[in-house]
Formats: structure tokens, C-alpha cells, sequence
């Protein structure tokens, strides 16, 4: 070979030198430098996690009957098979689930990354939509149709306010890092309880996800299962409703409001609650509001619900707080006993009408009562006497022993949200709320009979009868008996929680269970439709003024038997008229229901003096 | 025929890295695909390589007892027939991949394109060689330039860019060793740069300009051109130093590597061999190209040096582009690694091209005493 070819061979093979050096160098920088970067992507590549959902917890009431469980649902999901989404699938589902197509479209273009996982286009489709797809299932492709489990609410609109449903957020970032604390990372878009008990035993009733992690294929197809982490399923919750109860309530809430506006012709009575409570544990056995709502098509209809005047959304028994009138006088009366200037046998003339402090102050239709004890004056209900030991004992004691009711505080309930604490009519509260203005003596006989700045919610009612009975303990007011993981193993079990003990003496508490027991008794205010129950009860009627030119509230706080409480309660329907023919039938109707298991009817007296 | 002389000269070394490549080969293709479904027998592919290395050392034997300068006297035979068979496998051959590219014939398709690089080397060391090293008109070029023209166009018609852009290397190679002028040199890459966008507007077909464009951002469209070379490279930069071990390509096992036992069986070796094992057979590479352009510097004649050159260029112009494509330096084009990628009329061609180059190793002038 001659030298200029053989020069030119080398340079041939420097050239294949210097490149297989470019490619070492190559080759370097991505299996060394960049490796773990493209380790990190291979592993990507092959593995998937798929998340096992916990079934949720049901919920059952206090004699283990389902309120809430769930039921499998049927969802549609489309998948990529490898070749992209079928144009004509998408066009089919969209006419079948009635999604625009553009919203489907807008959905797989966000997931073009994730094309293995399906894509979940509807929830809870009906059977005739299934029958639709089957139809079809020879023209769509990478449809498919699992089962997720859905809530179902047996109860239907029964205890809504008390269950709360499932939404998807939002959810702010306190309670995020609440939940963080107890071991659920919240993800957006998660369904989780918006109100009730779903809402604030949320973490408990979730319970925890698995995970199960998979290996896949480039079709995403799974090849290997791998490590699996079962889901824990939630606890299922035992309420302290009473089903029966809670229904035999909310029926004669909303049988005695139509009547009231049917028969009575009184169009503005509208929404109404009742609560009953154990006195002796502060365990809500029912809860009932009227209008309520049904939780299965709740979220078909929360658009009308939400824009509905009565706002059948709001939980009023601890949400709304009214002037509780006449029903507030064992306030008034302990005051005036436990501060002395008054006893039980003190007699007080009722003239009908009074001259006090440049005011004139009735009793209801200007009745003359005449002379009354403490007991003959509750049992009436007359409203002079009571101005009397209102002004005996001065606003402060007054708004002093309101207080020891637990009155103007939250009640301690955990098991809901959105308490409000009402308001004590005060010397204090009003020159918050004036800007300095000073109390009146006038003022002082309004506060006396429940009305003045006085607001209090349905469920402090309730405990305040449920406090005069159990001899003065406030009990946290609870809806969770218990929780039971999926083993069965009872998890957390309710115990009665003594709050605090009211300063107020026995002897006291006595008179004014006396004074109450005479309302339900011959001549009492409630005694036309108590009359007929087997078991000794105690109560006060009221029927609170409210501004403008409505009807009064309608109330009833009591609660049976008298010597042995089983049950406190509280009842109050807006503008019901007065107590003894609005709240206090379905007192009566709820009590019967209560101990005979049965509603036969109260039969109405005549003979009784009308009464607020 | 054969003499103790022949025997002292055979290349041995060349003999051993080739069979350390099929080997190798060989190897790797038993661990790509030895999961694949749908297979008759998990050995099927590696049964067929190594029985068409069988018949390439065959081959490679029976073209190491005829004396190389024979082939001259064949050379207008060769061309002549190969060409009947380009033209034919236009006419009957079986389509892949959107292409004409092979004639099936009993237990195996034969691939004219694949036959045509060894033709052509003969072809063009048979014309250059008479020219003693000296090219000084540019008319000299002329039947060096047709006699590729004619196999490159019936294989571009199939269309197969790939296999058509060997000639082309191997011509520019071949030419340069023959001594073209510098300005000769210049001339035909510059009309072919000038011709550039007429290829890439009348000629290319939309699947190959796809490739090109792939390759320039290949994370552009990670689910569809930029797919393969985005997986392939994955696969590479996850073997990392040492590399997974044989048989575990997670890659190749999840189906993520297309073509994974053709085209992009470098990716599978870095995978699990890792840079240590991707470093070592490139070396192998390059000891080959090394070896082979040793031989032509020892040969006898022109047309001895001339062979050795084209084949020395063949290899090394497949395993720049093949390894280039899996490491993303060059375009997806296509092209089979020498020895490694499962292709039965590479292997045959390649170990033929071999025998050659052993051919001219064994006859060429060196005093033995």
C-alpha cells in the first residue's frame, strides 16, 4: 500500500476513534451522570398505584337500625386502549350520559399523561343507562362500567340536618392540617362530609385507604401485582337517635304546622324543631326539624333547597336562636328564690293589667288571674307575677341564672357544627350593642319573661329542661353513642360528660319542678293535650313576641315522667301562635309517642281557660 | 489451494472479535426475547441467529478458500444478478413496515438490499482499484458513482432510506481511500446538501421526516415519533455503571422498547450491562474496524486494500448510526447493528464481508520464513 492511501486509512480510523470516544462520552453522561434520573423514569414507567378506597362507615341508630350505608353504584369510565380515545366513543357516551362532548374532550386532554388509569366520566348511572351502553358495546371502545360504592341514605329526609352528607371540599386549611394531625391526608377532590356527623366524624368514618401497587405494561395493562396495603374500612357509628322517635317527632312537627296554617289559617307558621334529650346523660335521642330535606336527591336538588325561604338546609335546633317568652320564667323565678326575695308561697295579685315604670304590661288577653303563688302563677303562666320577681331580683340575677342554664354559650355539642350560643339579655349586652345605653327597670320585666335581647337555641332549651330535671348538671349534649371498627371491636364509646354543675340549690330546683309539674296538671297551660298521658310530665309553655306584626313563637320546654326523668325536651314552631295550641300538641304527641310507642291523639279539653 | 502459508496468515484475531460480537449478540437477543409472547418456542429467535451464523461461517470459510482476486473477474455477474433481485423484490417482494423489502424463499426472506452492500464493495474496489490510488479527473469517479446510483435508486423506490445511506457512506469511504480529490470530494456532498430539501419534499416519505423531526426533540410528543428514542434512552441512562444484570431490561420485559431485538438492541446491552459493558463493546467495535483496516494496510493489491476498506466503512458507518440512534446523537434511521441486531441477511452478508476481509488477510504479501 502506498503511503498517501495508507495515510488516508488512518485518518479513517481516527475518525471511527474519535467518535466511538464521543459516544463513550455519551454514554457516560447518561448512565452515570444521569442516572438516576432515567432510573427514576424507568421506574415510572413500571409501576402504577392504584388506591383501594375504604369503604366508608355506616351509621346506625341507637337500636342498630341503618341510617346510612352504602350501595354499589355503577360508574362509566373510559379508557385509552393503546390507540387513543375513539372519537366515536366519545361521541356515543356523550349522548348516552348526557355530557357535552366538549367537557369529555377537556377530560382526556388534562390526562395525557395518566392514560392508563380510566378516566371516570359519570357516577350512580341508572339501569337504563347501562341497558344504553350494553347496546352499544359493540362500537364503543375502552368503556368500562365498575362499581363504586355510593352512600345511601335509608332514613331518607329523616335526621338530614343530624347525618350531613358527602361533598367534594372545600375544605380550608385548618381543618386540613386537623385532619393531617389524625392520620388522613385529605386530597382534593376526596368526597368528605360537609355537615352532620359525616362531617365531624369525618376521619373515623373514612377510615384509611390501601394501596396497591402494580406493575404495568406499555398498554398499561397490569403484569405484576405487588405490595398491597388493605384498606382499613371506617367505624360505623351508633347515633343516640332513636329512629322511631326522631321520625315520630319530625311527623308531628310537619302534621301540626300544616294544621296550624290549614285549619288555623296562621300562614306564617312555618319552620319548627324539636329536640329531646336524656336528661341524665345529654344524649340527643331526637332531633327534628321541619322543612327538612332528603339526602338522596339532595344534591339533584340543592339548587330549589338552597333558594328555598323556609331554608330547609339550615339545622335550626342549634343553628337558629329565637325569644323563648314564657318558657324562660323558671330563669326568673330562680333568681328571685335563690337570691330570697321571694319564696314559693309569696302571693302576688294579678289585676290583668299593671302600671309599672311608665309601662303598661299585660297578662295574655289582659286575664286577672288574681291571687297566685309561685306555683298557681307558672301553671298560668301570668306574665304580672313573674314582672315582680324580675324586678325583685334585678336584671343581673336574672341574666345570672339564664347563664347557669347554660344560656349564651354553646352547649359543648362536638357532634355538629355551627352552634350558635344565642344572647342573655344583660346590662352588659345591651351596652355592647347600644354603644354604653344604660338598663331600664322596664327592660328588666321584658327580660323576665324570656323576652328583651334573650335568644336561645332549640337544643339549649332542651338542656335547660333537661338541667332542671337531672337536679342542675350540664351534660355535654352528644348524638355518638359509639363506634364500632369493621372487627366489631367498639372503638370509642360515648360516657355522659358532666360539663359543669349549676349553682343553684336543691331546694330551689325542687320549687321549680313543682311549678312546672302544675302546667301539665288540671289548670295548667298544658294540660288539655297532656291530660291523656300515662306518665307523669312536667313542662312550661310560652309564646314568644317577635317584632313586626307576625305571629308569636310557639314553645314547650319539658320534659317526663316528673318523678324519674327519662326524657327533657324542647319544642318551638316560628310564628305557631301561642304555646298551648302550636308547640305544645306536638310536645304531647312526641312524649306519647315516646312511652306508648304510639300516637292515638291527645284529646283536647275545653274547659281551660286560653293560656299562653 | 489451502497451504501452511494461507493458514500462518489467517487473522485470528479478527476471527475472535467477530465471534466475541456474535456472541454477545447472540446473547442480548436471548434476553430480549426470550419473554415475548406469542412465540412458538422462547428460543425461536436465538434457534434462527444462530443457525444463520452457522451458515455465515459457512460462508465466511467457503469465501476464504477461493483467492479474492477472483471476485474480479465476477464482479460484472454479482452486480448484474443483485440488480435482478432489487428489481424483483419490487415486483413480488413481501411488504414490511410500509416497504417492499424482502423475497421470501423457503425458510428464510431474502433481502437484496441487505446482499447489495457486499456487491457493492466488490463493485466499486474492482473499478477503483485499476486506478492506482489516483482519481485526478473528476470523470474518473463517473462508473464508481453510477454503479451506486443504479442499487441506490431501485432501493430507495422500496422505500428503505436507511440501507440506501450505506452505499452512499460507502461510496464517499471507498472513494476517499482510492485517492478522489479533495474538490471532488467537496462537489458531490455539496450537490448532495444542495439536494437536500428536494429529498425532503418529494422523496422522504412522511414516516421518515417524522423520524428526523423525532430526533431533533424527541420529548416533543412523548406518546408517539419521540416514543421510541425517549424509551430507548430511558433504558441506556437506567443500566447506569454496571447495569441490571442480564435478562432484567425492565423496558424490554414491560414492552416499553419497540423493535427492542432489531434496531434497538443497544438500548437492551446498556440496560443491562450497563455503561461498563456498553464502553467494552464498543471497543469491540472499534478493534474490528481497527483490525480490518489493519488487513487492507497488509494487502497485496488495491483491490485487496479496496475490499477491506468498504467493509471496514460498512461496519463502522452501521455501528455510528445504529448506536447514534439509541443514544440520541443521530436520527432514527433504521439501520441494524452489525452482529447484534436479529436480522438473518445482515448476519449472512456481515460474516461474508468478514470472510473477505480474512480472504485478503491470508494472501497478502508478507515474507514467511
Amino acid at each position: 500500500m502506498n503511503k498517501p492511501m495508507l495515510r488516508r486509512v488512518r485518518i479513517i480510523l481516527i475518525i471511527a476513534i474519535i467518535t466511538f470516544i464521543i459516544f463513550a462520552g455519551r454514554l457516560a453522561y447518561l448512565q452515570v451522570v444521569k442516572h438516576d434520573y432515567y432510573w427514576y423514569r424507568a421506574e415510572k414507567n413500571r409501576y402504577t398505584k392504584i388506591t383501594l378506597p375504604a369503604t366508608r362507615g355506616e351509621i346506625y341508630d341507637s337500636e342498630g337500625r341503618l341510617l346510612v350505608s352504602n350501595r354499589p353504584g355503577f360508574v362509566v369510565s373510559l379508557m385509552d386502549m393503546g390507540e387513543g380515545y375513539d372519537p366515536e366513543t366519545v361521541s356515543y357516551l356523550s349522548e348516552i350520559l348526557q355530557i357535552d362532548r366538549e367537557e369529555i374532550e377537556e377530560a382526556i386532554e388534562g390526562r395525557l399523561y395518566m392514560r392508563y388509569l380510566p378516566l371516570r366520566l359519570k357516577s350512580d348511572i341508572t339501569n337504563e343507562t347501562i341497558a344504553r351502553i350494553s347496546e352499544y358495546r359493540w362500537k364503543l371502545k375502552g368503556v368500562n362500567i365498575d362499581i363504586r360504592p355510593i352512600r345511601e341514605y335509608r332514613a331518607g329526609s329523616s335526621a338530614a340536618h343530624v347525618l350531613g352528607f358527602l361533598g367534594e371540599g372545600p375544605v380550608d386549611e385548618a381543618t386540613r392540617k386537623r385532619w393531617a394531625e389524625e392520620g388522613y391526608q385529605y386530597n382534593e377532590g376526596d368526597l368528605v362530609g360537609q355537615e352532620g356527623v359525616e362531617r365531624t366524624w369525618e376521619p373515623f368514618l373514612r377510615g384509611v385507604d390501601g394501596e396497591q401497587l402494580i406493575e404495568i405494561n406499555n398498554m398499561g395493562q397490569p403484569i405484576n401485582y405487588l405490595e398491597c396495603k388493605e384498606p382499613v374500612p371506617g367505624y360505623d357509628l351508633y347515633l343516640t337517635i332513636d329512629l322511631d322517635l326522631q321520625k315520630a317527632a319530625e311527623e308531628s312537627l310537619a302534621r301540626r304546622v300544616e294544621y296550624i296554617i290549614n285549619k288555623e289559617g296562621n300562614k306564617y307558621a312555618g319552620r319548627a324543631s324539636a329536640v329531646i334529650l336524656d336528661p341524665n346523660s345529654g344524649a340527643i335521642l331526637a332531633m327534628a326539624n321541619y322543612p327538612s330535606y332528603d339526602l338522596n336527591t339532595f344534591h339533584e336538588k340543592y339548587q330549589e333547597l338552597s333558594e328555598d325561604p323556609r331554608r330547609p338546609l339550615v339545622n335550626s335546633a342549634i343553628q337558629a336562636s329565637y325569644p323563648i317568652g314564657s318558657t324562660f320564667k323558671m330563669v326568673t323565678a330562680t333568681a328571685a328564690l335563690e337570691k330570697g326575695v321571694m319564696s314559693d308561697r309569696d302571693i302576688i295579685r294579678c289585676p290583668g293589667v299593671v302600671r309599672l315604670y311608665g309601662d303598661t304590661k299585660t297578662c295574655y288577653r289582659s286575664t286577672a288571674h288574681g291571687s297566685l303563688n309561685f306555683y298557681r302563677a307558672l301553671a298560668v303562666s301570668c306574665n304580672i307575677y313573674f314582672y315582680h320577681a324580675g324586678l325583685r331580683a334585678g336584671i343581673d340575677a336574672v341574666a345570672h341564672y339564664a347563664r347557669e342554664y347554660g344560656f349564651g354559650s354553646s352547649t359543648g355539642i362536638t357532634d355538629l357544627t355551627g352552634e350558635s350560643p344565642g344572647v342573655v339579655a344583660s346590662r352588659e349586652y345591651k351596652a355592647e350593642v347600644t354603644g354604653g345605653e344604660q338598663w331600664y327597670p322596664a327592660e328588666t320585666m321584658s327580660a323576665a319573661i324570656g323576652q328583651s335581647y334573650n335568644s336561645i337555641t332549640p337544643l339549649q332549651m332542651a338542656n335547660y329542661a333537661a338541667m332542671i330535671a337531672n337536679g342542675g348538671t350540664h351534660y355535654r349534649p352528644y348524638l355518638v353513642q359509639k363506634a364500632v371498627d369493621s372487627k366489631g371491636q367498639v372503638a370509642y364509646a360515648a360516657e355522659p360528660e358532666p360539663l359543669r354543675q349549676a349553682q343553684i340549690s336543691a331546694k330551689t330546683l325542687g320549687i321549680i319542678r313543682e311549678g312546672m309539674r302544675a302546667v301539665t296538671r288540671p289548670r295548667g297551660t298544658a294540660y288539655a293535650y297532656f291530660s291523656r298521658l300515662p306518665v307523669t310530665s312536667a313542662g312550661k309553655t310560652g309564646s314568644a313576641e317577635v317584632h313586626g306584626n307576625l305571629p308569636a313563637h310557639s314553645l314547650f320546654v319539658g320534659y317526663a315522667p316528673y318523678e324519674n326523668p327519662q326524657i327533657a325536651m324542647a319544642v318551638i314552631v316560628e310564628h305557631g301562635g301561642i304555646g298551648a295550641t302550636g308547640a305544645v300538641p306536638i310536645a304531647a304527641e312526641i312524649m306519647e309517642y315516646y312511652f306508648t310507642g304510639k300516637i292515638e291523639g291527645v284529646n283536647e279539653t275545653d274547659d281551660q281557660p286560653p293560656a299562653d | 489451494m489451502i497451504n501452511r502459508r494461507l493458514i500462518r496468515n489467517f487473522d485470528f484475531y479478527l476471527l475472535l472479535a467477530t465471534i466475541a460480537l456474535c456472541a454477545a449478540g447472540t446473547f442480548t437477543l436471548y434476553s430480549a426475547t426470550h419473554g415475548m409472547e406469542g412465540l412458538p418456542d422462547p428460543l425461536y429467535f436465538v434457534k434462527r441467529q444462530l443457525l444463520f451464523i452457522g451458515v455465515g461461517a459457512a460462508l465466511m470459510l467457503l469465501v476464504c478458500f477461493i483467492d479474492y482476486v477472483n471476485f474480479k473477474n465476477w464482479t460484472a455477474y454479482l452486480y448484474v444478478a443483485n440488480l435482478i433481485l432489487l428489481v424483483l423484490v419490487l415486483v413480488i417482494g413481501e411488504v414490511e413496515k410500509g416497504a417492499m423489502r424482502r423475497i421470501p424463499i423457503g425458510f428464510f426472506d431474502l433481502q437484496p438490499s441487505e446482499i447489495a452492500k457486499v456487491v457493492i464493495i466488490i463493485t466499486l474496489a474492482c473499478l477503483l482499484a485499476e486506478k492506482e490510488g489516483k482519481l485526478p479527473y473528476f470523470q474518473d469517479l463517473l462508473p464508481a458513482l453510477g454503479a451506486t446510483a443504479l442499487p441506490m435508486v431501485l432501493i430507495f423506490l422500496q422505500p428503505d432510506l436507511g440501507t440506501s445511506l450505506i452505499y452512499l457512506a460507502i461510496l464517499l469511504g471507498m472513494l476517499y481511500v482510492a485517492g478522489v480529490q479533495g474538490r471532488h470530494l467537496g462537489l458531490l456532498i455539496g450537490s448532495g446538501l444542495a439536494a437536500a430539501p428536494l429529498f425532503w419534499f418529494f422523496l422522504l416519505e412522511e414516516y421518515q421526516k417524522n423520524r428526523l423531526l423525532a430526533f431533533i426533540n424527541p420529548e416533543m410528543d412523548p406518546t408517539g415519533k419521540g416514543w421510541q428514542l425517549l424509551q430507548s434512552i430511558i433504558g441506556i441512562g437506567s443500566g447506569g455503571l454496571l447495569g441490571k444484570g442480564p435478562f432484567n431490561s425492565t423496558q424490554v420485559r414491560l414492552g416499553f422498547l419497540p423493535d427492542h431485538y432489531t434496531d434497538m438492541i443497544f438500548a437492551v446491552f446498556g440496560e443491562e450491562m450497563g455503561y461498563v459493558g456498553a464502553v467494552a463493546l464498543l471497543l469491540l467495535y472499534l478493534f474490528l474496524i481497527y483490525r480490518i483496516l489493519w488487513i487492507a494496510t497488509q494487502a497485496k493489491d488495491q483491490f485487496g486494500a479496496l475490499l477491506c476498506c468498504g467493509v471496514a466503512v460498512m461496519f463502522f458507518f452501521q455501528v455510528l448510526v445504529n448506536i447514534g440512534m439509541t443514544i440520541s446523537v443521530m436520527p432514527v434511521t433504521g439501520i441494524p447493528l452489525p452482529f447484534m441486531s436479529y436480522g438473518n441477511n445482515a448476519l449472512l452478508v456481515n460474516l461474508t464481508s468478514i470472510g473477505l476481509v480474512l480472504n485478503v488477510a491470508m494472501r497478502r504479501h508478507k515474507l514467511q520464513f
